[in-house]
């Protein structure tokens, strides 16, 4: 109904993935090079927009479950808070898995280092991703205007 | 008159911010040498210990997670507030539902 054509469309299914990989690339890196959780999650959102956009409200609602994206919005923010709490017995915020972890210390550098970064970052780019893509479907699904 | 004194005030604190970011008076740019060790010795701390504490060669993220994880954490607290009010305001009304 109020969805692009058909070239948007198949554009959108070649790029949605595409973009997808980058920002998941760039939230498990998020250590190693430019980037992190908040900059990968708004670019996997930016793939979520792309799909609500070119495919329609109606595609949108019947995909995008308002509870789970709500429930993966906490679950990040409490799966950050968990990661910042690992420490707790020396302080908050104390980098236990780097000092004495049992995967993630490994040489700076390689993917499995620096202790809870990589979950931290993995937390907060699911919780920025699910939070943009629910923001912007409320927006989406707001449309009093048409009275 | 309201708005003319409004717009006085703006131009007032305009100019106290250019004379506070002139570098004879205010603070300096670019800054290099001794000026970097006697300013930035908090950033020289990170750069040099960022790897060896933390773990990751982002000192950015370094930084953001670890050294100022409150920081982070109440970033991600004011993201959650903000959609969560933006879900909450942008719900259906009751008088929406009734037609």
């Amino acid at each position: 109904m109020n969805d692009m054509g058909l070239i948007v469309r198949t554009l959108a299914r070649a790029t949605i993935p595409l973009i997808g990989i980058f920002g998941a690339y760039i939230v498990s890196h998020g250590h190693l090079t430019p980037g992190g959780g908040f900059q990968g999650g708004a670019t996997i959102a930016g793939a979520g927009i792309l799909f609500l956009i070119a495919f329609g409200l109606e595609e949108a609602k019947k995909r995008i479950n308002k509870n789970l994206y709500s429930a993966l919005e906490g679950i990040g923010g409490l799966v950050f808070l968990g990661a910042a709490m690992l420490g707790l017995s020396v302080a908050f915020f104390y980098n236990l898995l780097w000092h004495k972890g049992p995967i993630l210390n490994g040489h700076p550098g390689s993917l499995l280092s620096a202790g809870y970064l990589p979950i931290m970052n993995l937390a907060v780019g699911l919780k920025v991703f699910t939070g943009l893509v629910s923001a912007l479907m409320a927006i989406a699904l707001y449309r009093r205007w048409q009275k | 008159m309201k708005k003319a004194l409004a717009f006085l005030s703006l131009l007032v604190i305009f100019a106290a911010l250019l004379l506070a970011t002139h570098p004879d008076y205010g603070i300096k740019f670019g800054l290099s040498g001794k000026d970097w060790l006697k300013y930035r010795y908090t950033d020289q701390y990170y750069i040099e210990h960022g790897i060896e504490e933390v773990g990751g060669t982002n000192i950015v993220t370094d930084i953001v997670f670890d050294y100022r994880g409150y920081d982070t954490l109440g970033e991600a607290t004011v993201l959650f507030t903000a959609i969560a009010g933006a879900i909450a305001l942008l719900r259906p009304w009751r008088r929406d539902e009734n037609e």
